[in-house]
C-alpha cells in the first residue's frame, strides 16, 4: 500500500464532505438543537409559569368550589350564579382567560365531568391543576359519605409518599447521590448517537462506492491507486468527517450552553440548588443521620416533601457533575470508530456489487439486521444494564459498539471494556479483508446483477 | 525489446477463460493497435497491463523488468468505461487524478493549465462536471490521462463521444504524444484509425492472439496478389502465367480493370506485357486489403 495514495484519497473524500452546504448546517445548527434540548424545558419552568390568569368557575356540584383559592399565579372567580352560556357569552367582557364547567354530581358514578373553555389552549399545568383539585374536591365528598369521624385526618396519617434516594458506592466507599434517571437518558441517548453515527456514515461510503461505479470513475481510479487503497481511503475519509462533525458538536454545544446560560444567569440559579441540596446532605451527614435514622424519627414531617422534592433535582445535578464525560467521550469515539470501521468496511463491499442504490437492498440485509438488533438491544440495556443478553450483546463486535455504549454510563469493569474492544477490532480485521476482495472485483462488474453467490465466489478468487 | 512484454499471460475468472497464454509485445515509440470483437479479453489484457488485474500465469514486463506498481506512474490509462465525478469542479477533479499518478501539487497545476490553454479551456476551471456537454468532459479526461506524462499511454475507444473536429483534435494529439517518444496503445473498433495511426497491432479472438505484427505486413499478407491498372486504349485480355484479368470497366475508352498475378509472378511483368499490347498505363497500384476486411475474415472465420 501507498501511504501517499491513500492520504490524497483522504484528502478528497474529507475536503469534498466538509465543503458541502449540508454538511455545515448540521454542524452548526446541531449544536443550535442540542443547547435548545438542555435549555429550553428548564427555561420553560423557570419563566413561563402561568401568570396573572384569571379563570371562572361555574360549580353546579356545589362542593368543588371552595377548592379553588386564588394565587398571584391564577386568580379563581365563583360565576356559579350564571348560565355557562350566558357567561360564554360575556367571557371577554369579564377579561376571563379561561372558564371551567363543573357538572352536577351524578349519583351513580358518584363524579363529576368537568369542561373548560379558553380563548387561547390551556396550558398543561393549569389542566392538572383544575383536575387536582375537582379530585380532592370529590374524594373529600366520598370520605364525608362514610360518615366516621376522623376519617380525613386517618386517610393523610395513611397516605405514604416514599422517594427513593441512590447513591453509587464508589471503590473508596464514598457515597454519590445519583439519579438513575439520568443513567438511563445518557444511555439512550448516547446508543442512539452511535447509532445513528454508524448507519449515516457508512451509508455514506456506501453511497460514495456507488456514486464512482455509476459514473465510471473508477477504472480510471484503479489504475492509479489499488483498489483496497482506495477504499480504505475512503472510509478513513469519511469517518474523520464525521470525528470533525462530532467534535465541533460536543464543542459548539458546550460553549452554547455555558454562553447561555450565563447570559441569562440560569447557571446562578442551578448552583444555588445544587449547594443547597449539598449543604443539606452534609448537614444530615453531619449530625450522624442517614436518611432512614432521619424517616425513623420521624423528623419534621411536614418537610420531609420537601427535602425528597430537592434531592431529585439534587440527584440529577449531583449525577450531572459526578459523570465522567472524559470516558463517555472517549468511549463513544473508540466505539463509534471501531464499529464504523466494521459496517462502513461491509457496506463499502456492498456499494461495489450494485450499479445503483436501488439494487442494494437485497444485499444489505445481513449488514443492516445485526445493526438493527444491537440498536434494539441497547434500547433497553438501561432496564438491566447486567443481564445476559446486553453484556453479550457488548461482547459480539456487530453489537458491541451500540450495545457497550448504552452500558457505559452505568459503568463497566476494564476487563470487560478490553475484551470487546479485542473482538471487535478482530472481526473488523476480518471482515475489512474479505471486504476488500470483494470491492476489488466489484467495482469492475457491470451489467449483470450481483447475488450472494457471486459475493462468494468473488471472496475465493485471487 | 518492447515497453511491455506480456509472455503467456492467462487469466480466468471462475469456470470462463478470458486469456491463454496470451504474449504480445509492443515495440517503444510507436502506436500499438489492440483489436478483436467485444468480449475477447482485451479489456482484461488492458487491465492486466495496468495492474488493476493480477494474472493467474505468465508475466509482464514493462521496460525489460517485472513491471511493479510503481510503474503504473509511468501509465496512462483512458478507459472505455470511463467517467468523471459529476459534483465536483473540473480544475479540482484534474488535480486529484493528476495527483494520484505521483505529480506535486506545482508541477500538477502548471501541466493542466498549459493543456487548459491549449484546448482552449481555461473557463471551465471552477465548472463542475454536471454542466459540461459529453464532448466537453472527454476532453477533461483525456487531458487527466496524458498530464503526467505518461510514457505508456493505453486508449480504449478514445475517438467515442468526440465530434469529427474534436476527434481530429485528440488524433492530431495521439501523433504529437508519440513524436514525444511515448508508446501508444490504442484499443479500437474503428479500423480506419488503426490504419491511419497503428504500426503494430494484435488481434485477439477468444481468448488467444490470432495474428500479431506490423500493419502493413499483415495487410499485404492477407492480401491475395492483385493490382489495379487503370490504361487507355483496347481491352487486354489474361496472359497465361503472367495475370489474371479479374474485371475490367470500361468508361469511354479509359478502363479499369483488376488483375491477379499467377504464382511466381511479380508487377515488372505485369507491366511489360500489358505495354507490349500497345496501350497507355495510366496507374499500376497493389490492392491491399482493409484493416476492416482483414478484422472480420479472421474473426468469423475461426467461428
Amino acid at each position: 500500500m501507498k501511504f501517499r495514495n491513500i492520504q490524497t484519497v483522504i484528502a478528497r473524500e474529507y475536503l469534498t464532505r466538509v465543503k458541502k452546504k449540508s454538511f455545515l448546517l448540521i454542524t452548526f445548527l446541531g449544536p443550535v438543537f442540542f443547547a435548545a434540548i438542555c435549555i429550553v424545558p428548564s427555561l420553560i419552568m423557570f419563566f413561563a409559569e402561568d401568570n396573572g390568569k384569571r379563570v371562572g368557575i361555574i360549580d353546579q356540584s356545589g362542593i368543588v368550589m371552595e377548592k379553588f383559592v386564588s394565587t398571584d399565579a391564577v386568580a379563581y372567580t365563583d360565576y356559579s350564579a350564571e348560565h355557562p352560556d350566558s357567561l360564554k357569552a360575556h367571557f371577554k367582557g369579564y377579561g376571563l382567560d379561561a372558564m371551567v364547567v363543573i357538572s352536577p354530581i351524578d349519583s351513580v358514578s358518584r363524579s363529576v365531568s368537568v369542561t373548560a373553555y379558553s380563548s387561547s389552549p390551556l396550558s398543561v399545568d393549569m389542566k392538572e391543576a383544575i383536575g387536582s383539585k375537582v379530585d380532592d374536591a370529590i374524594e373529600d365528598w366520598r370520605l364525608g359519605l362514610y360518615d366516621v369521624g376522623d376519617l380525613k385526618q386517618i386517610m393523610s396519617e395513611v397516605k405514604s409518599d416514599v422517594s427513593v434516594t441512590t447513591y453509587t458506592l464508589g471503590e473508596d466507599g464514598e457515597e454519590k447521590l445519583s439519579s438513575s434517571e439520568v443513567y438511563m437518558i445518557i444511555s439512550l441517548v448516547l446508543s442512539m448517537i452511535i447509532y445513528m453515527f454508524i448507519a449515516m456514515f457508512s451509508g455514506m461510503v456506501m453511497q460514495s462506492v456507488i456514486e464512482e461505479k455509476a459514473s465510471r470513475v473508477v477504472e480510471v481510479l484503479v489504475s492509479s491507486v489499488k483498489a483496497t487503497e482506495l477504499m480504505f481511503g475512503k472510509i478513513i475519509g469519511v469517518a474523520c468527517v464525521a470525528l470533525t462533525q462530532f467534535l465541533l458538536w460536543v464543542v459548539l454545544t458546550a460553549v452554547l450552553v455555558t454562553g447561555v446560560s450565563a447570559f441569562i444567569g440560569f447557571d446562578s440559579i442551578m448552583d444555588s440548588t445544587s449547594v443547597q441540596t449539598e449543604q443539606m446532605n452534609q448537614m444530615a451527614q453531619g449530625l450522624g443521620m442517614d436518611q432512614d435514622m432521619m424517616e425513623a424519627a420521624g423528623m419534621a414531617m411536614p418537610s420531609a416533601a420537601e427535602i425528597a422534592d430537592q434531592s431529585e433535582l439534587g440527584a440529577i445535578m449531583s449525577t450531572l457533575s459526578e459523570l465522567n464525560y472524559v470516558q463517555l467521550i472517549l468511549g463513544f469515539i473508540v466505539y463509534f470508530a471501531l464499529g464504523y470501521l466494521l459496517y462502513a468496511s461491509l457496506f463499502a463491499a456492498i456499494g461495489s456489487a450494485v450499479e445503483n442504490e436501488a439494487d442494494t437492498q437485497q444485499l444489505q440485509i445481513p449488514v443492516t439486521i445485526p445493526l438493527l438488533i444491537a440498536f434494539f438491544i441497547a434500547f433497553y440495556a438501561f432496564k438491566a444494564p447486567d443481564s445476559a443478553v446486553v453484556f453479550w450483546g457488548s461482547m459480539i463486535p456487530f453489537t458491541s459498539p451500540i450495545v457497550m455504549l448504552a452500558r457505559i454510563p452505568f459503568g463497566v469493569p476494564a476487563w470487560e471494556l478490553a475484551l470487546s474492544i479485542v473482538l471487535l477490532v478482530a472481526a473488523f480485521v476480518a471482515c475489512a479483508w474479505m471486504s476488500a476482495k470483494i470491492y476489488r472485483i466489484g467495482i469492475l462488474m457491470f451489467g449483470k446483477k450481483t447475488t450472494f453467490k457471486d459475493l462468494w465466489k468473488w471472496l475465493k478468487q485471487d | 525489446m518492447g515497453i511491455i512484454q506480456c509472455k503467456d499471460v492467462c487469466k480466468s475468472f471462475g469456470e470462463k477463460i478470458a486469456l491463454d497464454h496470451v504474449s504480445v509485445d509492443i515495440p517503444k515509440g510507436q502506436i500499438f493497435g489492440l483489436l478483436g470483437p467485444n468480449g475477447a479479453g482485451k479489456t482484461t489484457l488492458i487491465r492486466i497491463i495496468n495492474r488493476i488485474t493480477i494474472p493467474n500465469g505468465g508475466s509482464v514486463l514493462f521496460d525489460g523488468r517485472p513491471i511493479t506498481q510503481d510503474d503504473v506512474e509511468k501509465i496512462g490509462y483512458l478507459p472505455e468505461e470511463r467517467g468523471l465525478y459529476r459534483k465536483m469542479k473540473v480544475g479540482e477533479q484534474a488535480m486529484y487524478f493528476a495527483r494520484l499518478k505521483g505529480m506535486s501539487s506545482r508541477d500538477a497545476a502548471a501541466e493542466l493549465k498549459k493543456w487548459f490553454v491549449k484546448f482552449g479551456i481555461e473557463s471551465w476551471w471552477n465548472k463542475k462536471v454536471e454542466e459540461l456537454s459529453k464532448g466537453m468532459a472527454q476532453k477533461v479526461q483525456f487531458i487527466t490521462t496524458v498530464v503526467h506524462k505518461p510514457s505508456l499511454l493505453i486508449l480504449d475507444e478514445p475517438f467515442s463521444g468526440f465530434d469529427p473536429v474534436n476527434a481530429q483534435v485528440i488524433r492530431e494529439e495521439i501523433l504529437r504524444l508519440k513524436e514525444e517518444g511515448a508508446t501508444i496503445i490504442l484499443s479500437t473498433h474503428n479500423m480506419e484509425s488503426v490504419e491511419e495511426l497503428c504500426d503494430n497491432i494484435a488481434l485477439i479472438n477468444k481468448s488467444h492472439v490470432v495474428i500479431s505484427g506490423g500493419v502493413d505486413e499483415i495487410r499485404r499478407k492477407y492480401g491475395n496478389n492483385n493490382v489495379e491498372l487503370v490504361y487507355t486504349g483496347g481491352a487486354i485480355s489474361s496472359a497465361e502465367g503472367i495475370y489474371t484479368v479479374l474485371s475490367d470497366g470500361d468508361e469511354g475508352g479509359r478502363h479499369t480493370a483488376v488483375l491477379s498475378l499467377d504464382g511466381g509472378s511479380c508487377g515488372n511483368a505485369v507491366l511489360s506485357d500489358v505495354l507490349s499490347r500497345g496501350v497507355t498505363v495510366n496507374s499500376f497500384k497493389e490492392l491491399v486489403p482493409r484493416m476492416n476486411d482483414i478484422f472480420i475474415k479472421l474473426v468469423t472465420e475461426e467461428e
